[in-house]
């Protein structure tokens, strides 16, 4: 197991940011990590990472253990953070500081002799497009190409397992789909990736397996199909019926409308498909169509939400 | 340790707070030079070791000492919370680096920012000392470097203050105006209340010397403005040299002791800085291993 996280809680002050949270990644997964802002996304990396101190808890990273109720174990941290690349959100870098600068710094961070680092500098400065520009000061970058060279630094050891906090935020579509591209690759080559997001869409195409963090609880995790084929079972139909009685329902939130002689369309927000069966027994109508709306992850994730 | 030294160092040399408060220094100086030999042509007097020294220690614990002040208690002030706002402090914890060795080597880089700062301050004073006049003597470097390093342990203390200040609030520029407001109220205006009263208290008797004078506003300062680093150094130099008068008040003649007598003179000053900074470091230290880096 790469990460696993047992029953963490973390407060700020009153607020409870993560309430018992267990949550598991496995070696070679691309786990998204979907979260409404404030659910606790950047609580859970923070705390993996040894940033902030939850109350209560374990956290085992590559099966080492390395922090128990309230504890860090520093040294295991510092060991097993050598296998670790983290992006996070909302970051700058140093800005007085090349891109080449900068790699070399974070690079001698994780005690790479300096002719590797050189090596992996170019290596990862050509992968992110950002190789013509390694001489420029960071301060006066774009924001895709400080997105990028966050990236950049996060692979800079080579790492088993990356970490990324909103990496798409701000980025433009083209940018997105290029980044896309590069965890798609990374997880080619075997990188285990850890991919928070409150963008479902990124989640949906490069995600094998979804977390959902609602309130400081993981409130589902599985693969994408299976979650979505869950929330088909809530899933809307529209049915088209005809009938020679009125058609009239009382206490139910189906909503019907005439389209024409002892014609109705019926709309409902739920699997009903009994209460179907039953009504046309009843009414002894005849179903002309039924289509099923199928959820998109965005409605999957409102309905969690909620 | 040294990653973080080298870059904390770094980033330290490139900020605008130092330049700017190195650049007033030199504005300063060169101005207050001028006037000092202009001063001595007119009388036609030449200038002595002692008074090459008594300028020098007056120009490095007035002027340097308020404006490295200022510049290690921001320095301090901002190292950790600007750090967290801007998001690198977070790059580098996830980095495999313990805290307190980035800590450490943020303090270690900030002494040596500072020790620059003071250095440079003196190396202007000795070619302004040069400029008048005077020359350079074995005593005078060597007082000189021993006064550095007073000055140094007292610099040092603001940054620790300024790193508990640094971890308590968030905000880097209410920081900024906290350390500012701190430095105005409590390193200015309570050290002048001091003061003033001190001499307040020594009007009763108008038969009191100037040495008496001297001695009361050392009591006072010693056991007031403890918590004053600049106060605590400016008592331990006052020493330097000791001025006899007459019963008129007139100075009659002027010893010079040297630094390393003032600061044997003074040990409950030397520990005032010292005990100060420790428990100021123990605790910026300790919030900082504590603590939320978010």
């Amino acid at each position: 197991m790469i990460l696993r996280i047992e029953n963490l809680i973390k407060t700020y002050g009153d607020v409870k940011a993560l309430n018992g949270l267990n949550l598991e990644v496995k070696q070679g997964q691309i786990y998204g990590f979907l979260g409404p802002n404030g659910a606790g996304k950047s609580t859970t990396i923070l705390s993996t990472l040894g940033l902030i101190f939850p109350q209560q808890g374990r956290i085992e990273l590559f099966d080492t253990e390395v922090f128990r109720d309230g504890k860090y174990d520093e040294s295991s941290l510092v060991e097993v953070k050598r296998k670790i690349g983290y992006m996070p959100e909302h970051a700058t870098l140093w800005e007085f500081l090349t891109p080449l600068q900068t790699l070399d710094m974070i690079g001698e961070a994780f005690g790479i002799p300096k002719g590797k680092r050189a090596e992996r500098s170019e290596e990862l400065l050509k992968l992110l497009n950002l190789w013509d520009v390694r001489n420029k000061k960071v301060g006066k970058f774009s924001k895709g190409m400080r997105q990028r060279l966050l990236l950049a630094q996060s692979l800079i050891n080579d790492p088993e397992l990356l970490i990324l906090d909103e990496p798409m935020t701000g980025l433009d579509p083209s940018g997105i789909a290029e980044f896309k591209g590069i965890i798609r690759e990374l997880n080619r080559e075997g990188k285990t990736v850890f991919f928070s997001s409150h963008i479902l869409a990124h989640v949906e195409e490069i995600c094998d397996t979804v977390g959902v963090i609602v309130k400081g609880k993981l409130i589902v995790e599985d693969n994408l199909e299976s979650i979505k084929r869950e929330f088909l079972r809530r899933a809307g139909y529209t049915i088209i019926v005809e009938t020679s009685r009125p058609v009239s329902f009382d206490g139910v939130e189906w909503k019907v409308s005439p389209l024409g002689e002892k014609k109705y369309r019926i709309v409902t927000p739920g699997d009903i498909r009994e209460e179907i069966h039953d009504f046309v027994a009843s009414q002894r109508a005849k179903i002309l169509t039924m289509q099923v709306k199928e959820p998109t992850l965005e409605e999957i994730f409102l309905k969690m939400v909620e | 340790m040294m990653w973080g030294f080298r870059l904390e160092f770094k980033q330290n040399l490139r900020t605008k707070k130092f330049w700017v408060i190195i650049g007033i220094m030199a504005l300063l100086y060169i101005p207050s030079f001028y006037i000092m030999k202009s001063f001595f042509l007119q009388s036609g007097r030449e200038i002595t070791n002692e008074a090459a020294m008594s300028m020098l220690i007056s120009s490095i614990t007035g002027m340097t000492s308020f404006f490295v002040a200022i510049l290690a208690l921001l320095i301090g002030a901002t190292a950790i919370n600007s750090e967290i706002e801007k998001g690198t402090l977070r790059i580098a914890m996830s980095k495999p680096i313990k805290r307190l060795h980035y800590i450490g080597g943020k303090f270690l880089a900030h002494i040596l920012v500072l020790l620059i700062a003071i250095l440079f301050s003196t190396a202007i004073s000795i070619a302004g000392i040069l400029y008048i006049g005077g020359s350079l003597t074995s005593q005078l470097v060597t007082d000189v470097l021993l006064l550095n390093l007073l000055l140094l342990l007292a610099m040092i203390q603001l940054v620790a203050l300024g790193y508990i200040i640094s971890t308590l609030i968030k905000s880097a520029t209410t920081a900024l105006g906290l350390a500012l407001a701190v430095m105005f109220i409590v390193f200015m205006i309570v050290p002048s209340m001091v003061g003033f009263l001190a001499i307040k208290d020594t009007m009763n008797n108008p038969h009191t010397s100037m040495e008496e004078v001297q001695q009361i506003q050392k009591e006072y300062t010693t056991k007031y403005l403890f918590y004053d680093p600049i106060s605590q150094v400016k008592v331990i130099t006052a020493d330097v040299s000791t001025m006899s008068s007459s019963n008129s008040g007139v100075i009659r003649n002027i010893r010079y002791n040297g630094v390393a007598y003032a600061i044997r003179h003074n040990p409950t000053n030397l520990a005032h800085i010292l005990w100060l900074t420790a428990l100021y470091l123990i605790i910026g230290f300790y919030r900082f291993l504590r603590m939320d880096l978010r």
